[in-house]
Parts: structure tokens; sequence; C-alpha cells
């Protein structure tokens, strides 16, 4: 009797994994005596084989194997220190996950590894361990990588031997070949050109103190980014490094990233903040948290984007610098064009400038928003619904006293005078023509005629080589190499 | 009875999954197990998702009815007093209101994948080999297959099987991650002899273990003969991490299941010890174990337990409140008595008569409080962050020559609670019914209210600014952290009306004591509009003028607990209380 009560217990908890089989619900009686049978270590032993499936697997071998083959390879290159050393101990810790394919490194340095040991918590351990093997895995990739380009040069380097008869030929051609060279020469000119009479763009470096190393690290390869999409531009702006403090984290960080090209960069790199360099009321700085939305490019100001990359969200550190310098302040109208879905609405250096580059030679929000992550939103707006919205609410503040029949027909009237709403939606006209600009930067050229077809470049190139002298550079490292 | 016990444990988190139930079983809670550590959730909580079996549908049915009475009862009180919704800050609060206005989008559920249909019953070798090579994805057979068992708890002969498998393509040995898997499955049927058989292979194999296995093996084997090695398992853990509060609470369950009490008292300790906030089931063991013991030193350290629930502002659970009732009604000798009840709104205990403690803050309190909030929500290091020093400095002379404020109100906020109403309209509504009473009104706005628009009206804003102070703040400043210090400052009996939780701003403070003070405050000083009927009078929300916290009077307690049909989210206090007295 004693022996049908302590059965009933563990029934109870069987009952959970069971309920999963409901197909074999009429099996039940004869499941339920073999699960109570290896349930209960004393009374299953004997019991096994006469309660076990007829077709009687040897489910329990690989135990005694397991147990046998002890100390094989897994226990050599864990166990080869014996000493309670916490060092020892969180390498075969790691080297235990890893068992566990778990995102940790194949090789980590003693310094990483005192870094995992001083990480607080579990979590923050398993991150930094994803972060090296990450690391560890990009590193590999790009080897990989590198080898199989070296081996495709050689390839081709054979395959074209035979033929190089054959390409002295083709070499022989109408046009000037357009090389790469002539192409940085070119780049190096307009970039000196836009120092002269390009609109300038501040880039506020000021925000060293606010980042970590990392983060740090971040804005500047998002700055490097940001400087080679400006040098391939129609039509650069000119840059500014305002408030970069020389030998300060950002300085440093550049001339390591930069190298020796540092001091031949096509821009303005100066301890000066922006508000001595322009007039105050020519500036405006562009932040997310900005309440005004920016409606058009203008050509005669002067704008200040944030060089400040705050990983874990520091909200309203470039608009207090602003409010401090009693500057006006902007932000982009990703509402109102875009249907936005997920993530912040602070956008990298180089989407920024990719974004203002476009805005200043298309004048269109739609194509220069092109540049705003497609993960982050869902489509442009129809028709920028944002303004249609403000249209018909003022229609119905306005019209109010009318009756309801006429203010409808009046609405209709209205949509169909401005198609598609777009009056509202683009920026008046004097944004749209890059070549109307009014006073600054005197245009030498039509600027139709730039970057066209290899034909027209390689000759002004060469005339106006001798224009730019020193200026230009010759590639070099700046020429994206951080992409 | 048990049994009976844990299925009412789980219903509300079942209500909660049910849209889930119709993807067949083991489909939704079930990347818990691959991405965490293969730690054992509540078991509930699984137990919930599962198709249910004959014998539990009786038990099911008795408890759908149980929660449909209980439901009704709500409605039916909702109905009676219609006015009377629920505190803002009373445990549910939140999610009713998140009830009343649905979210637009629709959740979509993500695609069913096509469900690989697990065996269930062990396979030979041959069989096995037959379906790894019908098996299409990219991944590993052998690891997919045993993850696809783990999700869906099947029996551990089938996972043994693979097990076998597996060792005889690979002369006798089984993989870390595998056999780690297996030891999951183990676990979670309770099978001891192959628990502790793993065990004692891992412990042949490997000089070491991670923290999954470890805990895995804890749990597993600290309810065996063997639960002193779980001891040492823990220790090991140790060596190269703090242990989780799973494994402080399996050890000390295990260590008060085998009657060693000193070495369950030690181990809490230590996890005091280690500023880790204990498992209220880890508390609720040391209860159920007290019961019908006469202990001087035992009971002084469950009070203790209690104190700690107070200092921390943790609430037991239902369960667990029970388990306090049990123990003070069974201590020999001394005569409790508890029961379930409610506080008035006076503050007044229906259970006992006695009134709870006050919610009021002691003055030295509110001097800290008020310079907490300017240093590190206002000002925050960078006083141009929320506002300018010029303002800043505005306001505080503001503040300084005027009168001390009864009623400070967040201007914009409550002028655009209704948003069918003109926003002014509302304002003033408000302001004049306050001013009718004699109070000293002060609203905080921002300086575009003044500009005349459809929303904001002139003469409006007049009358209002007739009755009542104004300070606008500029456009692009916060205005909360000025209604927190002009509340502040006016005094004890200031209140402030917004819907605004402040959340954001308790989130500043820099540490947990000071931010439970401020939540304090809040409840004591918080006034919300309940309703407002054009022309007529708006109805304000009580304050809450009694403390909601675990308190005791010597020869009485009263603890606030979590019901379990209501989901209490982080910023709302408990309803329920357990009143325990002593009969003299």
């Amino acid at each position: 009797m004693s022996v049908s009560i302590t059965f009933l217990r563990p029934f109870a908890r069987v009952l959970v994994p069971f309920t999963l089989h409901r197909k074999r619900r009429v099996l039940y009686s004869t499941t339920l005596q073999r699960y109570t049978s290896s349930k209960i270590p004393a009374v299953s032993y004997p019991n096994k084989e006469s309660t076990s499936p007829p077709e009687e697997l040897d489910l329990d071998r690989w135990k005694i194997t397991m147990k046998s083959s002890v100390q094989e390879e897994d226990v050599s290159t864990v166990s080869s220190s014996k000493d309670e050393d916490p060092l020892a101990a969180t390498r075969e810790l790691i080297e235990m996950w890893r068992l566990l394919r778990r995102e940790v490194p194949e090789h980590i340095s003693e310094e990483e590894l005192k870094t995992v040991m001083e990480c607080v918590s579990k979590s923050s351990k398993r991150k930094y361990l994803k972060y090296l093997y990450v690391k560890e895995k990009m590193k590999k990739a790009k080897q990989i990588k590198k080898e199989i380009k070296i081996a495709a040069k050689e390839q081709v380097k054979k395959d074209q031997l035979p033929e190089t008869t054959k390409e002295d030929k083709q070499q022989n051609f109408l046009f000037l070949r357009l090389w790469d060279r002539n192409m940085d020469i070119a780049m190096g000119w307009k970039g000196a050109q836009a120092m002269q009479f390009g609109q300038p763009l501040v880039f506020d470096m000021a925000y060293d103190d606010y980042m970590k190393p990392k983060e740090l690290q971040n804005a500047v390869s998002q700055l490097l980014e940001s400087e080679g999409w400006n040098r391939r531009n129609v039509d650069p702006f000119h840059i500014y490094f305002c408030s970069l403090k020389t030998g300060g984290a950002y300085y440093r960080e550049l001339v390591k990233r930069y190298g020796e090209k540092w001091n031949k960069l096509l821009l303005t790199a100066t301890e000066k903040s922006h508000v001595d360099l322009f007039p105050k009321d020519s500036i405006i700085y562009l932040t997310s948290d900005s309440p005004n939305i920016m409606t058009t490019f203008k050509h005669d100001k002067i704008y200040v984007v944030g060089s400040f990359v705050d990983k874990n969200m520091q909200p309203g550190t470039s608009l207090a610098k602003a409010k401090r310098l009693k500057l006006a302040t902007e932000c982009l109208p990703l509402d109102k064009y875009l249907q936005w879905d997920t993530g912040t609405k602070n956008l990298t250096l180089d989407q920024m400038i990719r974004i203002l580059l476009c805005l200043k030679n298309t004048g269109s929000w739609e194509e220069a928003l092109k540049f705003v992550p497609r993960r982050k939103h869902t489509g442009y707006l129809e028709i920028s619904q944002h303004s249609q919205e403000l249209f018909n609410r003022m229609k119905s503040k306005t019209f109010n006293s009318f009756p309801r029949g006429s203010v409808h027909r009046h609405r209709k009237g209205c949509l169909s005078g401005f198609p598609g709403g777009a009056v509202v939606a683009r920026p008046p006209a004097d944004a749209g023509e890059p070549g109307s600009r009014p006073g600054l930067g005197g245009s030498h050229m039509p600027r139709s005629g730039w970057a066209r077809g290899p034909w027209p470049l390689g000759l002004r190139v060469r005339s106006l080589c001798s224009a730019t002298g020193e200026a230009t550079t010759e590639g070099g490292p700046h020429t994206t190499k951080n992409k | 009875m048990t049994f009976y016990f844990t299925g009412i444990r789980s219903f509300p988190k079942l209500w909660k999954s049910n849209p889930y139930l119709g993807l067949g079983p083991g489909h939704s809670s079930l990347s818990l197990f691959l991405k965490d550590c293969y730690g054992i959730r509540n078991q509930e909580k699984w137990f919930s998702l599962k198709t249910v079996s004959p014998q539990n549908t009786k038990a099911m049915n008795l408890l759908i009815s149980k929660a449909r009475y209980v439901r009704k009862k709500d409605e039916g009180s909702n109905k009676q007093v219609s006015a009377d919704s629920p505190h803002m800050f009373a445990a549910g609060a939140a999610k009713k209101r998140s009830q009343m206005n649905p979210p637009s989008k629709e959740h979509v559920l993500p695609p069913v994948k096509n469900i690989f249909q697990l065996p269930t019953k062990p396979l030979n070798s041959e069989e096995w080999d037959k379906l790894k090579e019908d098996f299409k994805e990219k991944a590993n057979f052998e690891n997919w297959i045993i993850s696809q068992m783990v999700k869906c708890h099947s029996s551990v002969d089938v996972a043994k099987s693979v097990l076998a498998w597996v060792a005889a393509k690979n002369s006798g040995i089984v993989g870390y991650d595998l056999l780690v898997k297996y030891l999951y499955l183990c676990v979670f049927h309770k099978q001891t002899s192959e628990i502790i058989d793993v065990y004692e292979i891992m412990k042949a194999r490997y000089k070491r273990l991670e923290s999954g296995a470890y805990t895995l093996l804890i749990r597993g084997l600290i309810h065996t003969d063997r639960w002193r090695e779980a001891l040492l398992l823990l220790e090991d853990i140790k060596k190269v991490m703090i242990p989780s509060k799973k494994n402080y609470s399996d050890c000390i369950q295990g260590a008060l299941f085998h009657q060693d009490v000193n070495v369950a008292w030690n181990l809490y300790q230590e996890l005091l010890g280690h500023d880790i906030v204990p498992m209220l089931e880890t508390l609720k063991a040391f209860f159920d174990f007290g019961k019908d013991m006469k202990d001087d030193q035992y009971s002084n350290k469950l009070q203790d337990i209690l104190l700690y629930l107070r200092n921390n502002h943790l609430y037991p659970g239902e369960s667990f409140a029970h388990s306090i009732k049990t123990w003070f009604e069974s201590v020999p000798g001394e005569q409790w008595k508890g029961q379930f009840t409610t506080v008035q709104q006076s503050g007044q205990c229906l259970g006992c008569g006695k009134t709870v403690e006050s919610i009021h803050l002691s003055s030295e309190e509110y001097e800290f409080l008020k310079e907490k909030i300017m240093r590190d929500v206002i000002d925050g290091g960078d006083q141009y962050k929320k506002t300018t020093p010029q303002e800043l400095k505005r306001f505080q002379n503001f503040v300084k020559y005027h009168p001390p404020f009864d009623i400070v109100i967040d201007g914009l906020n409550v002028a655009k609670m209704f948003p069918k109403a003109r926003e002014s309209q509302v304002l003033l509504d408000v302001v004049s019914q306050l001013a009718k009473q004699n109070l000293q009104v002060l609203v905080l706005g921002r300086k575009h209210m003044l500009k005349q628009n459809s929303r904001w009206r002139k003469d409006d804003m007049e009358k209002v600014q007739k009755q009542a102070s104004f300070f606008f703040a500029d456009n692009i400043s916060e205005d909360d952290p000025f209604l927190l210090y002009a509340t502040l400052h006016s005094g004890n009996h200031c209140k402030f009306i917004t819907k605004d939780l402040m959340r954001d701003h308790k989130a500043c403070l820099p540490d947990a004591k000071t931010q439970r003070l401020f939540f304090k405050w809040q409840q004591g000083h918080q006034l919300a509009i309940v309703s407002r009927h054009p022309g007529s009078k708006i109805t304000f929300q009580h304050i809450l003028i009694y403390d909601t916290v675990v308190q005791t009077t010597g020869d009485s307690w009263h603890i606030p607990y979590d019901d379990d049909l209501v989901e209490r989210y982080s910023y709302e206090v408990p309803t329920k209380w357990l009143c325990l007295y002593r009969k003299t």
C-alpha cells in the first residue's frame, strides 16, 4: 500500500511532459508504467528489462564509454594548471562556454582575460566575450578575403601574360585615359575651390569629454567617411573642425587615423569655436533635439553638426550647447517626409553630410532623405501627409462659419488646384538650382559639365593641374579606406 | 492538493499567453531556453502553455470558473461606482489605462515555421540516420534535434537515444553541449538517477564546468541524498563569478528540505552580502520551514526578513502571504490572528481597525528630497540641458517672493488632458474651481501658451492669470522639474496636478533609496483629475494618505501583498493587505 502512495507523487509531475503527446493518449496506461518505472531509481533498475520497449535499445552504453574514456583531449586542454588561480578558472569557464557553442573567442589575451574577470555580472562578461568573438571573426574573415584577392590577382596576371600584345593595341585609343590620379587631382581641385569659395560646414568637436574612448573612435570613423563623401561630391562643403584642441583626444585619434595625410587635408581644423569664426546670427546648429523643423536648405547659413556619438543616449547635450551659445537650432524634417518605424532619430555623421550635400545640390528632401537608413522607416509619407493635415486643419478653422457642403466643395477645388500638394512639400524654388546661389561661391564653370563623362573631365584636369599645384593629393589614406 | 495549488498560480500567466495557444504546443515561450542559461524558470509558466490533458482539465475548469467569477465581481464593482476608477498608483491601474485606448497596430504574430514532428519514443541508430538524411537545414542536426527536444520537453528516453546514437557514431563520446541539454531534460523531468549519472560523467570528464551546467546540477542534486555536493558546486561557481539568486535559492531550499537550518541561514546572509535581492520563493521557504516551531531566534530572523521587505519596498505574492499568515498563526504560545483585507481611504485597516502608517515625510526627509531634486533633476550637471541659468534664477526668485502655494498645476499637461475640449478652456475650468476654494494656485507653462490661436484663447488665459500665479518657462525648457521644485518648496500641504508619472525624473535620482523616497512623496502629493463635464465640477482623485509598505507595531503586522490575478507595474503599489494581530 505504501508503495502505491509513493507512486502517486511523481505521477503528478509526469503529467506535465506527458500532455505533449496528445496523439498517444490511447497508450496512456502502458507509457505511464514505463515512466513510473524509470522514475524511482530503487525500483526501476531490476524492472528495467521487463518494462522497457520491446525493440530493446541499449540506451545506457554511452555512459560507460563516457566514463571509461575519461581524461582525453578535452581535459588535456583544460586542466593544464592545477593551481586555484582565478585567471585560470576564468579561462576554463570560457573554454567550457566555447564547448557549449557560445559566442566566445578562441584566443584570448591575458589583458582581455583580466577585463573579463573584472566584469561585474555574468551578462557583462558574456557581452564582452561576444564583442571579442565578433572581432576575432571579422579578423579571420578579412584574412581569408585578402588571401582570395591575392590568389585572384595572381590568376589574372597569369592569364593575361600571353595577351599583353593585344592590350597594347587597345590602349591606343582616341580619348584621354582617366587615371585614378587624375580623379584625385580633380577632387583636390574641387576641395581647394571649396576652401576658397564653398559654403562652410562646421563639425563641432567639443564633445570629447562626453564620449567613451570607443564612442570617440566611432565618431572619428564617421568623420573620416564624411570627409570622403564630401571630397567626392560635385560641389563639396568647406569643412571646419571647430574647437579641436591640439593634443586632445579627438586630435590624437584623427592624426592617428589619417597619418601623414592629416596635414594635407583640404579642410580647416581649428581650436577656435564656431562662434568665433562666424557671426552668431548666421549659424544654425543641427540637432535632433531641436524643436524647430528645418524647411529649406539655406545657402547663406553656416550649419553646425555636433560630432558626437552617444551610444547610451545622452539626449539634450547638443541642444544644451546651442542654448548656451544662444544659437538657432534646427532638426531634419524626418517625421514630415518619412513613415518612421524604429530607431532613434539621430543619424550618423556620414549620413548627415550626405543628406546635406544632396540637399545643397538638388534641394529635394525626397532625394536627400534617401540616406536615412532604410531599416529605420517604412517609406515616404504620401505627398507629405503632415502638410496635408496642417492644410486641412487650417481650412476647417478658417471656414468654420460656412455651411458644410460649401466647405467640401471648396476643399475639392483646392486639391485640384495644387496637384498632389507638391507646392507645400517642396522647398521654395531658390533652393533648387545649384547654380543660382546668392552671394557665396561664384562658380568658375558650369556645374553641369562636371563629372559627366571621362572626356571633358580629363581635359579640364589637365588644364587645372598647374593651377592647384601643391594642394592636390594623390589618393592617400583618406580615400575612404575606413569603409 | 499541491498540484491544484500550482494550477492557480499559473493561471494569470495562462491568461496572458492565451493568443499563443493556437500555435500548438511549445512554440511561444520556447526561445527562453536557448537564450538563457538553462536555468529552469518557474515551471508554472511552461505548464500553462501546454494543452490540457484529461486529468487537469477538471482543475482548469474550476480555475476558469473562479476567474470568471472574479472578473464579474470586478465589473460589477466598476459599474456601481464608475467614478471610482483605480487610484493612479494602485496595482493594475496602468494596465487598465492602456486597455482603454488600445493600440492601433495589431500585434502580428511571427509566422509559424514548419513544425518538425519530434519522435515520441526512443529510436535506434538507423532511424536516426534516416531522420538526419531528411533534415535539410544548415544547422548541425544533432544539436538542432536536441534543442527542439528541450523546447518541447521530450521524454528523457528519446533524448537518451539521441545521445546513444551520437556516441555510437563517435566512438562512445558525447559532446559537452549535448550533455548539458540532456541534463536539462533530466532536471526538468526530475529523473534523479539520470542526473547523478550525468553528474558523474561530467565530474570525470571535465575539471570545471560553466555556469549553465552548474545551475542545472545544483537544481538536480539538491533534492537527492548527495545535496551537499551541490554546495560544493556553488563554491565552484564562486571562483569565477557571483552565483545568481537562483543558485542561492536552490541551495537554500535544498538545505531547508534536508533540515539543515544553519547552512540555509548562512547562505542567505551570503546572498544579502552580495547585494543580490533574494527571490521571494527563497523567503517563502524560510516561512514554510518555520511552521509550528518554537524557536525565538528563528522567529526573530523571520521578522528580520519582513523588515527587509519593508526597507526595500518589496511585496510578497499571494502564496507567500499565505505562508506568512500560516507561520504567524502557528507560532505556539502566541495567539496571532491573520486575515486578508484592504485598507480604507482614511488609512484604517478593515481587519483590525487600526490606522496604517502615514505617507507624509519627516522634515529631514523633505529637505533631503528637495535638495536632491534641485541638484540631480533640475541641474543634473548641465543647467542648459533642461533650462538655462537665467531662467533658473528667474524661477528661484519667483518662488521665493511668492506666498507658498497650495496647488501647483502642470498647465500643458492639464490642458491637453481632454482632447476634445479647447485647451485654454480646460485650464480655466480647473483653475477657477480651485480658486473658488481659496487655494493659492500656481500654473506652470511654456511661453507659447500666451500666443493667441484656436487652442489657446487670449481671453481665457487672461482670466486664468487673474486667478492664479503663473510661471512660463521657455519653449525649449522642461517644465516638470520646476513643478516638482515649486511643490516641494511650498511645503508639505502643497499638491501638484499632472497626469505624468514622473518616471524620467525619478530615474535622474542617484540611488534606490532616494527614488523610493521620491515615490513615497509623489504618492502623497500628486492629484489626478478623474473626470470633467463641461460646465460642471471637475472631480479629483483622492490622495493616498497612508504608506503602502510592510509595517509593524510590535503586536500587529500589516503586509501589502500582490494579488496573483493583477499585473502590478513597478511604479504601482498593491491594494491588498494581510493584517496580523495578536489576540489579547
